[in-house]
């Protein structure tokens, strides 16, 4: 407990100091959106690797594959391949259509105020939907890996979310994710050299002891996800809905060109996934080495396996070397929920600021200065609401939410993005249209299904994403035509795809 | 009048650039969107043909998981080298002639 005490306050020192430098280089509102989109691509990748690395994917993805075996290499394959559709079709139109947020690009297809509305919309659910349960598990992990409260936990996640973001911005946030994904991949690659030392540096051993040890159903698919239809939303909900969730996608804001927005791609797929094929093995030797009996005992969903093989790693309980590395990975884990919440605030701030306050209530007729005050108050309330709402979550099923957020980002966010960066025809109609239908269908289907319900489930799926996906593009069609052609949108389509393929806005 | 023929270029050299993206986007969308998605169908309907063995105790699911994080990086690597050498100089083209045309 001392040893991950201190880590962590280091840690702390170090974001806050880090908020400090900031906090002087932060004035306009390009500072606070986008920190000037000064970054270089490989300061974008690392930062990317922390924003998109959650506590489900550091600790999560560990120790399902512990318990579960091959569904955990599912888990942890599908945030890759998500960066092939953001690389081929979403960062380098995003980069050169938008300024700040998602709903730039849809106002500047569009220019109506509707279908303004629609995107602060799909970023605000989205991004609620993400915050509450990482704080639900920020309370929970600070709980078990430091000794504090439940609600002390959660109002210091809160409370550090809000310095960072209010006072640094963008800025603060970036370098809070740049040391989070190094220290989170320098953790990773000192377990993996521990893990292959044991085994002689064969990793196929550490195959062969998993299957002695727990048979060879172990290594085989569905153990986890028992209903095939969920594997494939799992699937899709990956690889589409990454492009729909704005505190990732607003990180190609922070560079200066579509160029180093698609190499920062390219760095952040090397270094995030290296990190994920690297769970399958650190849960594997967990398996064999920690053993399945001991990490439930710790934690029923495995939370606990990273620490848990860390120390065993070390040493063993008791150890010096042991609780050192128990100490450091604990730390990495609080730190990288920090850096995801953080974005996450950062993002909504901006769809209330700039997309709801200046462009929707001050049609941008509103003073840059203004704005950022508005957005810095608005990162506070965010993250009181976060906190409030982490509190009353404590004991409540938050899984459902981790589903929903990336179900409503691939259903609703992502076929409007699509559809605006490619489609002639799309109008606000299919805005609304897409945004409504994908939005309410994730919510009731998963609603009714066995996350919420459990065995009086209404139907089988417990990630929806499969059908609600569908639902949401056949939602953007049908709103588009049922709005009528729109020759004015359509002819500006010419002009947009300029645009979008070079970054520069014909007058 | 002069300005008005830029942006037509511009329009022409952005219209050349779509085609040249849609050559390889789409080929390499549908690689690693069958390639991933058909691993989640094969995991959840074809569980014995993940099964079968293929090096000591690593099975054919695994295997085909790493091939799938070795095609991404490959596919990421491609999309690199072909955007900053066909992709990159028509938009720096068609940049130049909306400019011109301002």
């Amino acid at each position: 407990m001392s040893i991950t005490l201190g880590i962590f306050v280091v840690i702390l020192l170090i974001t806050l100091g880090i908020t400090y430098w900031a906090a002087k280089r932060t004035a306009t509102t390009s500072d606070f959106y986008a920190a000037d989109s000064q970054l270089t691509a490989s300061q974008n990748g690392f930062a990317l690797a922390g924003d998109w690395c959650s506590a489900a994917a550091f600790l999560g993805f560990t120790g399902l594959t512990a318990l579960y075996g091959m569904d955990g290499a599912f888990y942890a394959l599908g945030p890759l391949v998500a960066f092939c559709t953001v690389l081929f079709l979403i960062a380098e139109p995003m980069r050169n259509t938008g300024k700040y947020t998602l709903g730039d690009i849809i106002r500047s297809r569009m220019q109506t105020r509707t279908s303004l509305l629609a995107a602060i919309a799909g970023t605000v659910v989205v991004n609620f939907a993400y915050l509450m349960p990482q704080m639900a598990g920020a309370g929970v992990l600070v709980r078990l890996l430091t000794g504090i409260s439940y609600d002390w936990a959660v109002i210091f996640v809160g409370v550090s979310m809000i310095v960072y973001v209010a006072f640094g911005g963008m800025l603060a946030t970036t370098w809070v994710q740049i040391v989070k994904a190094v220290l989170m991949l320098s953790a990773g690659a000192i377990i993996l050299v521990m893990i292959l030392a044991q085994v002689h540096f064969n990793p196929l051993t550490l195959f062969a002891d998993a299957e002695q040890k727990y048979t060879a159903k172990y290594l085989l698919p569905v153990n986890y996800l028992k209903n095939p239809f969920d594997q494939i939303s799992l699937g899709l909900g990956y690889v589409l809905g990454l492009a729909g969730l704005p505190h990732v996608m607003t990180r190609f804001y922070t560079v200066p060109d579509a160029r180093t927005a698609r190499r920062s791609v390219v760095w952040v797929m090397f270094l995030a996934g290296a990190f994920f094929a690297g769970t399958t093995l650190f849960g594997l030797a967990a398996a064999n080495l920690v053993g399945q009996d001991v990490i439930r005992a710790a934690d029923r969903g495995g939370n606990l396996t990273l620490p848990l093989l860390a120390q065993y790693l070390g040493g063993g309980k008791g150890t010096f070397g042991g609780d050192l590395m128990l100490g450091f990975v604990a730390a990495v884990a609080v730190a990288t929920i920090l850096a995801v919440v953080s974005a996450l605030t950062l993002s909504t701030s901006g769809a209330i600021a700039h997309d709801f306050y200046a462009n929707w209530v001050k049609r941008g007729q509103v003073d840059g200065k203004r704005e950022v005050w508005i957005a810095r108050i608005a990162a506070v309330v965010i993250g009181l609401l976060a906190i409030a709402l982490g509190i009353l979550a404590q004991g409540v099923n938050v899984a459902v939410l981790v589903i929903l957020a990336i179900c409503v980002a691939a259903s609703a966010n992502f076929p409007v993005l699509i559809l605006s960066l490619f489609w002639r025809r799309f109008n606000t109609g299919g805005v609304v249209g897409g945004m409504a239908v994908g939005l309410i269908s994730s919510v009731v289907l998963a609603m009714i299904g066995p996350a919420m319900r459990g065995a009086d489930a209404l139907w089988p799926l417990v990630n929806p994403t499969v059908v609600s996906l569908p639902l949401g593009f056949l939602g953007a069609y049908l709103g588009t035509l049922l709005a009528g052609r729109d020759p004015e949108n359509e002819r500006r389509f010419d002009a947009f795809l300029l645009q979008v393929h070079t970054g520069v806005v014909p007058k | 009048m002069r300005n008005g023929t830029s942006l037509e270029a511009a329009h022409a050299s952005v219209r050349q650039l779509i085609a040249e993206k849609l050559k390889f986007l789409v080929p390499m969308t549908i690689i690693f969107m069958v390639g991933y998605i058909g691993l989640t169908v094969l995991a959840g309907f074809a569980k014995d043909l993940m099964a079968v063995k293929v090096i000591g105790s690593v099975n054919l699911g695994f295997v085909l998981i790493a091939l799938n994080y070795v095609l991404s990086w490959v596919l990421a690597i491609v999309y690199g080298r072909v955007a900053g050498n066909i992709f990159d100089p028509l938009a720096a083209k068609a940049a130049a002639e909306i400019k011109a045309g301002h």
